[in-house]
């Protein structure tokens, strides 16, 4: 039988994880907001920083680059967003309505998933060092926008595949050719596999580290690179950098949190199915 | 299926025409310049780049740290892989359950997944510091140490951390696969007697068996590539103990400039996972069957 009865003993489970799961952020969280007498004090030390000094230094008053590396983040998230959304959505109705090149391209969606993002970081490096490219966040926005591709098409040849073919058929009969359907009829149906993959997508690109170290040197540089370096750099400023990783968590926390229906059904989709 | 009609037949050329040039661009092209660099003699210390065929893989294949690295990486995905696994099943059977504030729990235990590898570990430094770490501060106070830098403790913290980050994740995935078996289900093994345990065992686990093999697959392969969280905690360190195969080619690459090293490192890695390649694809593959 399914324990549908309320049980005090699963509720102190969850709220443990809960807990347990969240223990980083609260810590981050907590340096964020004390006085750095109590930093200097002790680990457990409280004093509420009523100035919230370190947030206004991680913004910029302290002269980090930290406000820069949040616009790069944000550029290159929704740039990823975008060309994935373009790249995938008109590719996986080709693939899955038009049976364009038969199981192929979603084969190799799923084999790239195989072949460790490590082993492109070479050729990337290489690449786009020879195109005199590094630095640059169009070439992050390309590099992230191939890593999250194949989760994007497997999620939209799943939407698809769900889609009754019915109603298309009937719209090709009243006349509307190929792109009209798309556009019209499968397109806002499609809505909400499009905001899963945006969620996703944009969480992913902005948890991008490794790509974001080798291609960039400073102009380009991400929240998570800045974030990394700031500890091994400034490592005294510990509420500073907590301020700073705090700021760096929020954007996606609070999108992803919002849609996190889309999140989990994305990620459900992409993963398991039948 | 749409029936093909020479006007769909051109439609689909153009629907697919700018996925195919991305991948050609981002996926053929960097395929070609990571074979050429894995057959050349191409350091940072010296301008001119030489072909020096099977070079670079006899001085890898021959490479204790390389295989260390692998030896490594596959412990570290084996224990973290079976952990989160478990953990994440017996959660999932925890929120099946009709608990307070449900809604509110379940979005807290998600948070991890929503946050960046690298951020958590900053996060994870910082909690660790043994200046302002409030785990170092609470465990003294019993008279334990906890330390980064213990080459007896780094491991454990490791797969701790992992399991920090990831059994949200695999928590949510069993979570998803549970909300499909009916109600019905659970009172038929009930009024055959079936008590909870042998009804989860003998009936929640085979109907989940395909979730739980992609799931497996995909931490596996996710271990495989772990480079953020174990680079910005230890760097690979103490010595190179806790250096996963991606940190041993970044170093390769970027510290000692041997990139034909580091390409020849990349296609190995990926010939070692060749074998199980397309049983892996089988497995993860759940879109063809329209």
């Amino acid at each position: 039988m399914r324990f549908r009865k309320s049980s005090g003993g699963a509720f102190a489970i969850a709220l443990s994880a809960a807990f347990l799961f969240n223990v980083p952020l609260l810590g981050a969280i907590f340096n964020s907001l004390r006085s750095d007498e109590a930093i200097a004090s002790g680990a457990l030390v409280w004093e509420f920083d009523s100035g919230f000094t370190h947030f206004q230094n991680a913004l910029g008053a302290a002269g980090y680059d930290f406000p820069l590396f949040f616009r790069n983040s944000i550029l290159i998230s929704l740039g990823a967003v975008i060309l994935v959304t373009v790249l995938a959505v008109p590719a996986s109705y080709a693939v899955v309505r038009l049976g364009f090149g038969g199981p192929w391209i979603l084969r190799i969606a799923v084999a790239l998933r195989v072949i460790p993002a490590i082993f492109f970081l070479i050729p990337f490096y290489l690449m786009f060092s020879r195109f005199g490219l590094i630095d640059s966040i169009w070439v992050l926005i390309l590099v992230d926008s191939f890593i999250n591709l194949t989760l994007a098409l497997l999620i939209f040849a799943n939407a698809l595949a769900e889609i009754p073919l019915e109603i298309e058929e009937s719209a090709a009969i009243d006349g509307a050719n190929v792109y009209q359907r798309l556009r019209h009829i499968v397109l806002p149906l499609l809505a909400p596999a499009m905001v899963s993959v945006a969620v996703l997508t944009f969480l992913f690109t902005w948890a991008d580290y490794i790509f974001a170290v080798v291609l960039t040197a400073s102009d380009a540089t991400t929240v998570t690179v800045g974030a990394a370096n700031f500890v091994t750099s400034y490592g005294i400023r510990w509420g500073d950098i907590s301020a700073a990783v705090v700021l760096s968590i929020f954007p996606p926390l609070i999108f992803a949190l919002f849609a996190q229906k889309f999140l989990v059904r994305g990620l459900a989709s992409g993963a398991v199915k039948g | 299926m749409i029936p093909r009609t020479r006007d769909s037949r051109i439609a689909a050329w153009i629907l697919t025409a700018p996925l195919l040039a991305f991948f050609a661009l981002m996926l053929g092209y960097p395929l070609l310049v990571g074979l050429q660099t894995s057959v050349s003699r191409n350091q940072l210390s010296e301008p001119i780049v030489s072909f020096s065929g099977l070079d670079n893989f006899f001085r890898i294949l021959t490479d204790p740290d390389f295989w260390g690295s692998i030896g490594f990486t596959l412990q570290f995905a084996f224990v973290a892989t079976s952990l989160q696994l478990v953990l994440g099943f017996l959660l999932a059977l925890v929120f099946d359950r009709k608990i307070p504030a449900k809604a509110a729990l379940f979005s807290a235990v998600l948070v991890p997944i929503m946050i960046a590898p690298s951020l958590m570990a900053v996060m994870f430094r910082l909690i660790l510091n043994e200046n302002i770490g409030a785990i170092p501060a609470v465990f003294s106070l019993f008279g334990a140490q906890v330390s980064l830098f213990d080459p007896a403790k780094v491991f454990p913290l490791l797969i701790l951390l992992d399991c920090i980050q990831f059994i949200p994740f695999t928590f949510l995935l069993f979570y998803a696969s549970l909300q499909n078996i009916s109600d019905e289900l659970y009172e038929a093994a009930s009024i055959d007697g079936a008590r909870y345990s042998s009804t989860i065992w003998r009936i929640v686990l085979p109907i989940l068996k395909p979730a739980i093999v992609v799931v497996v697959l995909l931490r596996i392969l996710e271990s495989i590539r772990n480079f953020d969280v174990i680079y910005i905690l230890t760097g690979g360190g103490p010595g190179t103990t806790t250096q996963t195969v991606g940190i041993f080619i970044y170093k390769t690459a970027f510290q000692q400039g041997d990139f034909g090293a580091a390409a020849a490192a990349s296609v190995i890695l990926v010939l070692l996972l060749a074998p199980f390649t397309p049983w892996i694809i089988k497995k993860l593959s759940t879109s063809e069957k329209q």
